[in-house]
């Protein structure tokens, strides 16, 4: 299902092979996996590609399982993955809270899908809590990469590994349904980051060194406050330095309409229909979830009377702008709670009805 | 900026998702923006199956559309389906074979052809998705004969690269099929 353009680099693929093919060419040593719809093609490919390359491919025998043996192979310092959707998803929330106490630069791939429970295959985006509130227990946060286009899946599952290695910290890259069955061309590219070392920490056998213990258990109440604070002082800085976003025409936007993933596709074209019909409305897409380009919001609700957010869900993205704007403007929500995002047209009109 | 989309729909087994990543890759060939979006669910063996290609000279507005400029129907329940989907103007280019010649709408193209039999003539009547392809370049006149078999050959793996002459063949019966002659 990957084809070749001879004309030029581009490939027509599916968002899934995308994400697969972009993690071996970042440099995926190993892959653990469970298949589970619509996410399957990821491990499909990588069963095939990485056995090809000598590099190690395991079908995992539950997502406990192939959180926990990702966990294990990022330790050693090479670059890991897991991919999966929702309900299953759910399963490896331990590991991350887990992976993240460690700082270990998990990468996990989640491409959403109906909930909650076993809900079904069709597209969602209903973890948007789940990737960046987290479901394991302290505190903590998870990078959350969200994009929008098949190529955007590729560009930003290399970003993965690179944001978890330099911040020994725990990457989702938060797809669909929709984003991983469709088909785009794209444009496939050498890894553009630079390689992080990671011989200062990683389990790599203690010939000619002290021996090192990776481990998340502090029995003293203070050391765990002195661990607390060093990682937050860590999310500090992503937060400071890592924030990516999209906006168009909101210099002198009236209505800002807030989107992320696949669903900001459409909602960009709704924009475009209502400055059609003389509505000053502009287009923000927060690319990375965690961390949330709060700031940029902020500034914008200084001019801006209204903000409406739309999501495939029962209304999760919209608090994170409620609270970056803090009062400042009304933020709405347009939303649908599952299934391939509210057209265009739709999203217009229900927009013309909150004016 | 112009937009068209597609809709090819029929039975599982007919190769209508093919079909589509084929008229995909002509339009990439061509430097068009497109997307590629199948029906995907709790399908069945032997239930109708679909996928949508949206074609664009700017970025791709949206999938998964309420309608469609063109449609494919290569049996009759996606005939049954589609038909009131199609736009005021629109194609329907239906598999006779499998399908009532019916015109319910006046306001629309009908393009009955016996794409499964002409199949058969070709010498597979695997040849059926692509020989509607040919059909629908024909009627739509917004894809190159030449991408098609470009698109084709990138899409059939090395392993059935014996196959690419026959899927020439029968997109080319498709394209030279006469249209004026279903118009009646």
């Amino acid at each position: 299902m990957t084809t070749q353009c001879l004309t030029n680099k581009k490939v027509l693929t599916k968002g899934n092979y995308a994400i697969a093919q972009a993690a071996i060419l970042a440099g995926c040593q190993c892959y653990f996996g469970y298949p589970i719809t619509p996410q399957s093609e990821i491990g499909e490919f990588m069963s095939g590609k990485m056995q090809e390359l000598k590099r190690a491919y395991v079908s995992a025998e539950s997502e406990l399982a192939a959180i926990n043996m990702t966990i294990g192979a990022v330790s050693t310092g090479v670059k890991a993955m897991t991919s999966s959707s929702s309900c299953a998803v759910s399963l490896m929330q331990e590991g991350l809270s887990y992976a993240t106490a460690d700082q270990l630069p998990v990468v996990l791939v989640s491409v959403m899908r109906g909930g909650p429970g076993l809900g079904n295959i069709y597209p969602s985006q209903g973890d948007y809590f789940q990737a960046t509130k987290g479901g394991g227990n302290g505190d903590y946060n998870l990078i959350v990469l969200a994009p929008s286009t098949v190529q955007e899946c590729v560009d930003l599952t290399y970003k993965a590994f690179y944001l978890a290695q330099k911040y020994r910290n725990p990457t989702v890259l938060l797809a669909d349904g929709l984003l991983g069955q469709m088909m785009e061309p794209v444009e496939f590219y050498d890894y553009p980051y630079p390689e992080i070392d990671t011989s200062s920490w990683a389990l790599t056998g203690a010939k000619n060194r002290e021996a090192r213990i990776i481990r998340s258990y502090a029995p003293l109440a203070d050391d765990q406050c002195v661990f607390l604070k060093k990682l937050f002082e860590k999310y500090r800085i992503i937060e400071e330095n890592e924030v990516e976003w999209e906006e168009i025409n909101t210099c002198d936007a009236d209505i800002v309409l807030v989107s992320f993933g696949s669903t900001s596709r459409n909602v960009k074209t709704a924009m475009k229909m209502l400055r059609e019909k003389g509505i000053k409305a502009g287009f923000f897409r927060p690319i990375t979830l965690y961390p949330f380009p709060s700031k940029r919001l902020k500034e914008l609700s200084k001019n801006v009377k209204k903000f409406v957010t739309v999501e495939v869900n029962m209304g999760q993205m919209v608090n994170d702008v409620r609270l970056a704007v803090n009062g400042a403007c009304p933020v709405e929500l347009v939303n649908k709670g599952v299934g391939a995002p509210p057209s265009a047209a739709e999203i217009v009109s229900r927009i013309e009805e909150l004016i | 900026m112009t937009e068209k989309n597609f809709i090819i729909a029929g039975f599982g087994g007919q190769g209508v998702l093919l079909a589509g990543e084929v008229l995909a890759n002509a339009f990439m060939l061509a430097e068009k923006h497109v997307t590629w979006y199948p029906s995907y669910g709790a399908e069945m063996r032997g239930g109708t199956v679909n996928c949508e290609v949206v074609m664009s000279d700017d970025d791709v507005s949206e999938v998964n559309k309420a309608d469609a400029d063109f449609i494919v129907a290569l049996n009759q329940a996606s005939f049954d389906k589609f038909v009131s989907k199609i736009k005021t103007g629109g194609w329907i280019i239906v598999n006779s074979t499998l399908a009532k010649e019916s015109k319910p709408r006046n306001d629309i193209n009908y393009l009955f052809a016996p794409i499964t039999k002409l199949a058969e003539n070709v010498g597979n009547v695997k040849m059926t998705n692509i020989l509607a392809l040919g059909l629908l370049a024909k009627a739509s006149n917004l894809v190159s004969l030449s991408s098609l078999e470009q698109a084709l050959d990138n899409v059939i793996p090395p392993h059935r690269k014996n196959l690419l002459p026959l899927n020439i063949k029968a997109l080319k019966i498709g394209y030279e099929y006469d249209l004026l002659a279903t118009q009646v």
